[in-house]
C-alpha cells in the first residue's frame, strides 16, 4: 500500500515538475513529448476505429491536428498494423481500408498479399503437420496400445504444431512490421 | 469396486439427498484395469481434483483405487466423455502424474475453445469453471483397440453436451454413458451445447444396445450402475416415458 502511494506520488510529482519545467525544456524535450501526445491520440484513434469509429468520423478528429495530421496518421496506421490478427480476415480488412484510405492503395495491397501468403503458408503447413505429425502419433499410441478408427490424433495441441505455428506467425509478424516503414513517407 | 472382469467402479457419494448435499458435485469414476501394455489402465471420466463443497475428489479416487490394488500412476489413458469441469477436471493433474495419454471427443474440442473464450462468462455463472485440458488424441465414432484384445465402440452421444461420447463394451456388455442418461432421469440439456432432441435421439440409440452394465455419471439419488438387462430396459422405458415429455 505505501509503495503503491509512493509510486503514484512520484508519478504525480514528475507530472507537476514536467508542467513546471516546461518553460525551459529543450527543443528536442518539447519535441519528445509532443511526439509522446501524438502518439497516444494515433492510439486511442486506432481503438475507437476497431470498435466501428467510421472513417469519416476519425478524419473529423484528424481536423484537429492540422500539422500534425501526418503524425498522427502515422501513429494510427502503425497501431492499427499492429492489431492486425491474420486468422482474423474481418478485422484485417478493416484495418486494410483504413490503410488504403490514409497511405494509398499499394500499401494496402503489400499488407493484403503478406496476409495472404501467411494463410497460404499456415494452411500448406497444417496439411503437412497432419500428415507427419499425424502419422508420428498414431504410430506413438499404436506402441501404447491404443488404435482403431476411433482414434483421431490432436494435432493443433500437439508441441510440434505449436512450434509451426509460433514460427510462421513471428515470421510473418516480422514482415507486417516491416511496412510500417511505409508510412514514414506519408 | 470391482464390476465385471477388468471393469471397475469408483462412485462419487450422492445415491442420497444427504450425500449429495454434503459431498456436493462430481462424477463417478470408471478403470478398465491393465488395458494396456505394461499392465497400465484406461481411466474413464477423473472427476474433479477439489469441488465446490471442499472435498477432495481425486484424492478419494486415488484411495479407492488403491483400495482396489491400482495406482494412479499405472493410468494410461484417459477419456472423458464430455467436457464438463465434473468429468474431465482432474485430467491434466493425473496425466502429470502418470503420463497418461488424454482423450475427449472431437467436437467437445470446440465447446473448450469457446469455452475458454466468449462463452466462458456464461459457464462460469452457471458454476462451470473451465480447467485447462490439452487432449493428445479426439475419439470419433468408430473402434477403440486397446492392447492386443480389448475393444471398445465409441458413440457420439450428443444432448448433454454437443460432442459427448459413450464407450460400449461388448464383450462384457458394459456402457459407460457419461451423463446421457441416469437412473430415472437424463443428462441436462441446459447448458450450452445441450440439445433435447439430440439427447433424447441418443438415448434411443443406446437403448437398442446389448447391455448388462449401464455405468452413469453420477449416482444423483439412484444408483450409478444399473445392472441387468430387465433392469435397464426398464430404465429406458422410465426415463422415455416420464421424463422425455419435459425435456
Amino acid at each position: 500500500m505505501t509503495s503503491e502511494n509512493e509510486k503514484l506520488k512520484s508519478a504525480l510529482e514528475i507530472a507537476l515538475e514536467r508542467a513546471q519545467k516546461l518553460g525551459g525544456m529543450s527543443s528536442e524535450e518539447k519535441q519528445k513529448l509532443k511526439d509522446e501526445k501524438l502518439e497516444s491520440v494515433g492510439l486511442a484513434l486506432s481503438k475507437r476505429y476497431l470498435k466501428g469509429l467510421p472513417i469519416r468520423d476519425v478524419e473529423m478528429e484528424l481536423t484537429k491536428y492540422k500539422a500534425d495530421r501526418k503524425t498522427v496518421v502515422r501513429y494510427l496506421l502503425s497501431y492499427l498494423v499492429d492489431g492486425i490478427d491474420m486468422n482474423e480476415p474481418d478485422t484485417a480488412e478493416r484495418i486494410l481500408e483504413a490503410v488504403q484510405h490514409f497511405s494509398g492503395a499499394p500499401t494496402a495491397e503489400k499488407i493484403r498479399s503478406i496476409i495472404n501468403e501467411y494463410q497460404s503458408a499456415m494452411k500448406q503447413a497444417w496439411q503437412k503437420s497432419q500428415e507427419t505429425l499425424g502419422a508420428a502419433k498414431i504410430k506413438e499410441l499404436k506402441q501404447m496400445g491404443i488404435s482403431g478408427s476411433a482414434v483421431m490424433p490432436a494435432i493443433e495441441t500437439s508441441a510440434e504444431w505449436q512450434r509451426t505455428k509460433q514460427k510462421l506467425n513471428s515470421d510473418y509478424k516480422k514482415r507486417l512490421d516491416e511496412t510500417k516503414l511505409l508510412f514514414q513517407a506519408l | 469396486m470391482k464390476l465385471v472382469g477388468e471393469f471397475y467402479a469408483y462412485l462419487w457419494p450422492g445415491a442420497t439427498m444427504q450425500e449429495m448435499m454434503r459431498y456436493g458435485n462430481n462424477c463417478n469414476s470408471y478403470l478398465v484395469a491393465n488395458a494396456l501394455p505394461k499392465n497400465r489402465h484406461v481411466l474413464v471420466d477423473p472427476g474433479q481434483v477439489v469441488n465446490e463443497a471442499r472435498q477432495n475428489c481425486l484424492e478419494r479416487l486415488i484411495s479407492e483405487m488403491k483400495r482396489d490394488g491400482f495406482k494412479i500412476e499405472d493410468v494410461g489413458l484417459i477419456i472423458n466423455t464430455h467436457a464438463h469441469p465434473d468429468h474431465y477436471g482432474a485430467s491434466e493433474s493425473i496425466r502429470k502424474m502418470s503420463g497418461a495419454q488424454v482423450a475427449i471427443g472431437k467436437e467437445e474440442n470446440e465447446f473448450l475453445k469457446l469455452a475458454s473464450g466468449e462463452v466462458s462468462k456464461a459457464l462460469k455463472s452457471m458454476g462451470f469453471d473451465m480447467p485447462e485440458l490439452h487432449p493428445d488424441f479426439y475419439l470419433v465414432e468408430g473402434e477403440l483397440r486397446l492392447g492386443q484384445k480389448l475393444a471398445a465402440d465409441i458413440m457420439l452421444t450428443p444432448g448433454h453436451s454437443d460432442g459427448h461420447i459413450s464407450i460400449y463394451w461388448p464383450s462384457e456388455k458394459v456402457f459407460m454413458g457419461g451423463d446421457l442418461i441416469f437412473y430415472g432421469s437424463t443428462g441436462r440439456v441446459d447448458i450450452p451445447g445441450g440439445s433435447a432432441e439430440a439427447l433424447k435421439a441418443s438415448i434411443e440409440r443406446v437403448a437398442k444396445l446389448d447391455i448388462e452394465y449401464l455405468l452413469t455419471g453420477h449416482q444423483y439419488g439412484g444408483p450409478g450402475i444399473i445392472q441387468g438387462k430387465e433392469q435397464i430396459k426398464r430404465n429406458f422405458e422410465i426415463v422415455r416415458r416420464e421424463v422425455f415429455p419435459y425435456l
